[in-house]
């Protein structure tokens, strides 16, 4: 669009430009024709003018001589002397016929006519032109153009000479039509002449057509003759004359008018041709012009409009088809860079494709091809079937691998494992890397029974030692299958049930496991959590609280648990529930563990150190009680620490006990022979049965808070089994412990009740270390001052 | 030779004027002085001034006159004669002329001829004659005719008519190219008495001159 506007604006700028010059030229041309054209006519007219006057002025001077030879013959003098009026009337009628004249009239020297070839029809009157008699008597001869028989008459006059004049003799000639046509022909004008005498007619003699002609004459009618030659134009007919109208004569009342006319049209016929040729130049001119520019705005255009369409093509994502221009100037040089541009540009996307979808280590598809790749399987299984399976794997211990072997060994591997695994597939199906020592395979699939064995065939890839370099390892997988449509109907969750499935592998420590239905989504974040808790550790974002527990006798903490609490950089502080679970599931539990009592240790020192004697409660998982190396790692740190063994008190939940009280109770046996104190949480839930409670080695009961937390003296249920709790631990031999105490209400019935001590938020919340050392000073359940 | 004719009877009238003079009583003749000037006081070239008895006829003189031709011109240009003057008309040039008058008081023609023809003309009509000549059309002369022996050429605008019998008279004037007359003068000579009259000369328009035909108004 912009190009073809360019082209445009290009070709229309030329034309406007071309249009004015034009047009300018043909108006000034134009405008100097018409002034030119009107001062040749105007010119013309007054040549024409004269060249009748000289004409007429020639033919009267050729009269005038004829009359005067005539009028010097002796026997004519003779003659007219006689007196003797039929030998004058005879003589002059001679004379008339020797110079061809059409009248002759001989006047006396008083003016009077003596005898004419008229018949006699002036004789004895005046002469009719004695203003013309005047001038012969005054220059001896005269002559002029009269008007006379409604006629324009040249009249000629000469004395008759004895030798003095004795009379005048006058010749009359008619003008004749062909004096004007001779003019007409010298001229190219059109000759009028009008003729009036008093009570005559007025007459009109002219070259004119007829109806111009007509046009003149009712024109002319009452006009009277003009002083001074008049320059006007006339419209005769269909044409207009330019026009000079000039007096020839005006005396005696004979008025003879000479009209010299051009007819304009045809006076302009040259110049009009002359502007037609002009204008046809013009116009074809014009338009080689405009097809030159058409031509010019194409040639300059067109490579334009190749590159622009070029340049959409890429845009488009285009890179095969070239632009195609034969030229050797700057556009043709654009054109190549265009091209050049074109196949770097798609090398580069090309680069960048494989780049982003490919794994820069293995050069196998990565996730974002994987989950490309699934997605269209899917698609493409929706329609035709069959199933779509999908195996999730990690390499187990690979952290170990690397760790011990280095990086370097750990990228090798992995080259290694995808070669291998691409060996074990089709080439319709995909292995890719999705990161870490996670890899994917997609396959096709039948059902569950033949994805199951396109796993074990995955498998095999294991199942020879991987030799690099100097190292020969054995290295496992885990692989999780989950298959479309069976359990999950798009990539995502596919890839979320297969990745269940591979954790089920590796806690079962099988091989392979396949997706169970109905694992719910949650156990994906806790899945990662798992994932994150070690790293938690690395990157201490673990942190003890602490609550105290406080003697119901004397009103002073005597106690203070140590319940771990999770900075989580996304899901904020995270309360033990929520991850000491997974921490259990994925057998990171010891490690949690163990930061707890070390550090439970370590603020038990500082405490000593800064006068304060408390002793710390550690929460123990159920798996911790399998750990049998946990009583020996507990005494290393407290001897390290310089505090004695009853410092710290470990809090095992009544349903850990049972889980395997007999494994139990041996560990619980050793810890207190190394004089650790212990403690029962929980208690009232986990239906324990008192044979067992009298065996174990515990120091201390706590009742769960669920019984505490409404406990109130009209809350009879809870009152009776808090009350038969606290007896019964009494009976044992026990100290009796509440937590969640939060009101004042439940403080006073515990007090009341005989328990022996109480834990909750109507002393204190769990606390940061800092936090709790305040609450120690500046409590009056605390230590110092109360 | 013919200028001696001429003054002949100039030296004639003065010794008759002389004579008059002397013994004027016997002889009871008059003199007219007559002046002609133009316009503005100028004189009028080759002008006749003649008196006319009134109601009687004085006889015919018995005289002849000369007009010669010479380097093709009349001479005299004007010749004023009392009607009975024979005229003759010498041919003094060694080409021939062809005289002519179309004149109504005397129509003639001498064609071509040399040397002076054998018979004088007869002028017997009071007029003025025009003479030309068909060979020269630029030669021409005026005789004038006139009815009294009383007239006189008044070279320099003067003349005097001297030797006037007593009686009536009407003095009249011609000139050449004259259009119109001066009017006419009627005078009554008594005695020896001595009149003035004077025209004054309306002058001709053009040089081409008109003949005693243009009284009239045109
Ligand atoms: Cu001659």
């Amino acid at each position: 669009m912009a190009i073809r506007s360019f082209q445009a604006r290009l070709i229309y700028l030329l034309i406007a430009v071309l249009v004015l010059l034009e047009a300018g030229t043909l108006i000034s041309l134009y405008v100097a024709g018409q002034r030119t054209l009107r001062g040749i006519i105007v010119n013309e007219l007054r040549v024409g003018a004269r060249v009748l006057e000289r004409i007429l002025d020639t033919r009267a001077k050729q009269l005038s001589d004829f009359l005067r030879v005539l009028a010097l013959d002796f026997a004519f003098r003779e003659a007219i002397a006689s007196g003797d009026q039929p030998t004058i009337t005879s003589a002059l009628t001679n004379s008339r016929s020797r110079i061809d004249a059409d009248a002759v009239v001989l006047i006396g020297l008083d003016g009077t006519v003596t005898a004419d070839t008229l018949g006699g029809r002036m004789a004895g009157r005046k002469f009719p032109f004695a203003s013309l008699l005047k001038i012969a008597e005054e220059r001896g001869e005269a002559s002029g153009t009269v008007s006379f028989s409604g006629r324009p008459y040249q009249f000629v006059i000469v004395p008759v000479l004895g030798p003095r004049p004795i009379a005048w003799i006058c010749a009359g000639f008619e003008v004749e039509d062909r004096v004007l046509a001779d003019v007409r022909h010298l001229t190219s004008l059109d000759v009028s002449i009008w003729t009036s005498s008093a009570g005559g007619i007025p007459a009109l003699m002219s070259t004119l057509p007829p109806e111009e002609r007509n046009d003149l004459i009712a024109q002319m009618s009452g006009m009277s003759s003009p002083l001074q030659p008049v320059e006007t134009t006339m419209q005769l007919g269909n044409a207009t004359y330019a026009t000079l109208m000039q007096s020839l004569s005006t005396a005696d009342g004979s008025h003879v008018n000479t009209l010299l006319q051009r007819d304009l049209e045809e006076a302009r016929r040259p110049f009009a041709r002359l502007e037609l040729q002009i204008i046809a130049l013009s116009v074809l001119l014009l338009l080689v012009a405009v097809a030159a520019a058409v031509t010019f705005a194409r040639t300059v255009t067109r490579p334009l409009r190749v590159l622009a369409e070029g340049a959409g093509r890429i845009e488009r994502g285009d890179y095969v088809s070239p632009i195609v221009l034969k030229q050797q100037d700057e556009i043709g040089h654009l054109a190549t860079a265009f091209n050049q541009m074109q196949s770097a540009i798609a090398a580069r996307e090309d680069q960048i494709m494989f780049q982003a979808s490919h794994d820069a280590l293995t050069g196998l598809p990565n996730r974002t091809l994987f989950i490309d790749r699934l997605s269209q399987s899917i698609i493409a299984a929706r329609r035709y079937g069959p199933s779509v399976g999908m195996i999730m794997m990690d390499v187990d211990r690979f952290k170990d691998i690397n760790d011990t072997l280095g990086h370097h060994f750990g990228d090798q591997l992995l080259i290694e494992i995808g070669r291998r695994l691409e060996q074990t597939i089709r080439t319709s199906d995909t292995v890719a890397r999705l990161g870490g020592d996670e890899f994917a395979v997609k396959f096709t699939a039948d059902n569950a029974e033949h994805a199951a064995q396109v796993a074990a065939r995955v498998g095999t890839a294991f199942d020879a030692p991987f030799v690099l370099g100097d190292v020969s390892i054995d290295v496992n997988a885990s692989l999780g299958i989950a298959l479309f449509p069976d359990h999950a109907d798009d990539p995502d969750t596919l890839m979320k049930r297969a990745d269940i499935a591979m954790y089920d592998a590796k806690k079962n420590h099988s091989e392979i496991a396949i997706y169970e239905p109905g694992r719910d989504e949650h156990s994906i974040r806790r899945l990662s959590l798992m994932m994150e808790l070690r790293q938690a550790i690395v990157r201490d974002e673990l942190e003890l609280y602490f609550q105290p527990k406080i003697d119901v006798v004397t009103e002073r903490v005597v106690h203070a648990e140590a319940l771990i609490r999770w900075n989580h950089p996304k899901h904020g502080v995270m309360r033990p529930d929520e991850f000491i679970p997974l921490a259990e599931q994925s057998g990171k539990i010891s490690l949690v563990t163990k930061w707890v009592i070390r550090n439970a240790i370590k603020q038990c020192a500082e405490w000593k150190r800064n006068g304060i004697d408390l002793t710390v409660a550690v929460n123990l998982s159920a798996l911790d009680l399998f750990d049998s190396e946990l009583p020996t790692f507990i005494t290393g740190l407290l001897s390290d620490a310089g505090l004695p063994p009853e410092k710290l008190m470990l809090e095992i939940t009544e349903s850990a006990i049972m889980k395997d009280a007999a494994y139990a109770q041996r560990i619980l046996a050793e810890m207190k022979r190394r004089g650790i104190c212990l403690a029962i949480d929980d208690f009232g839930t986990g239906y324990s049965s008192l044979a067992h409670l009298k065996r174990l080695p515990v120091d201390e009961l706590k009742i769960d808070k669920s019984f505490v937390l409404n406990l109130t003296e009209s809350a009879t249920d809870d009152l009776v089994i808090v009350r038969s709790t606290i007896e019964l631990g009494h009976n044992m031999g026990l100290v009796v412990i509440a937590e969640g105490v939060e009101t004042q209400e439940s403080w006073s019935i515990l007090k009341r009740l005989g328990c022996d001590m109480a834990q909750g938020y109507y002393m204190s919340p769990p606390l940061p270390a800092s936090k709790f050392s305040e609450w120690l000073a500046s409590s009056r359940w605390g230590t110092g001052n109360g | 030779m013919m200028a001696s004719c001429l003054r002949v009877p100039f030296r004639m009238r003065s010794l008759l004027a002389i004579a008059a003079a002397f013994v004027t009583l016997p002889l009871a003749a008059a003199t007219i002085d007559v002046r002609v000037q133009d316009a503005r006081g100028g004189a009028v070239r080759d002008a006749v001034v003649y008196a006319v008895p009134e109601g009687r006829s004085l006889p015919l003189a018995k005289k002849t006159a000369v007009m010669d031709q010479k380097n093709r011109m009349f001479i005299p240009h004007v010749l004023a004669v009392q009607t009975g003057t024979s005229i003759r008309f010498p041919n003094s040039d060694d080409i021939r002329h062809h005289v002519y008058s179309f004149s109504p008081a005397k129509p003639f023609q001498l064609p071509l001829y040399k040397g002076t023809p054998a018979n004088p003309l007869l002028f017997s009509k009071a007029g003025v004659v025009t003479l030309g000549c068909n060979i020269h059309d630029q030669m021409s002369a005026f005789i004038v005719v006139v009815d009294t022996p009383y007239f006189e050429r008044a070279d320099n605008g003067k003349a005097t008519l001297a030797g006037v019998e007593p009686g009536r008279y009407t003095v009249r004037v011609w000139y050449p190219d004259m259009r119109d007359e001066p009017r006419p003068q009627t005078i009554n000579v008594t005695g020896d008495a001595r009149v003035a009259v004077s025209f004054v000369a309306g002058h001709a328009a053009a040089p081409p001159a008109a003949d005693h035909h243009a009284h009239g108004n045109p």
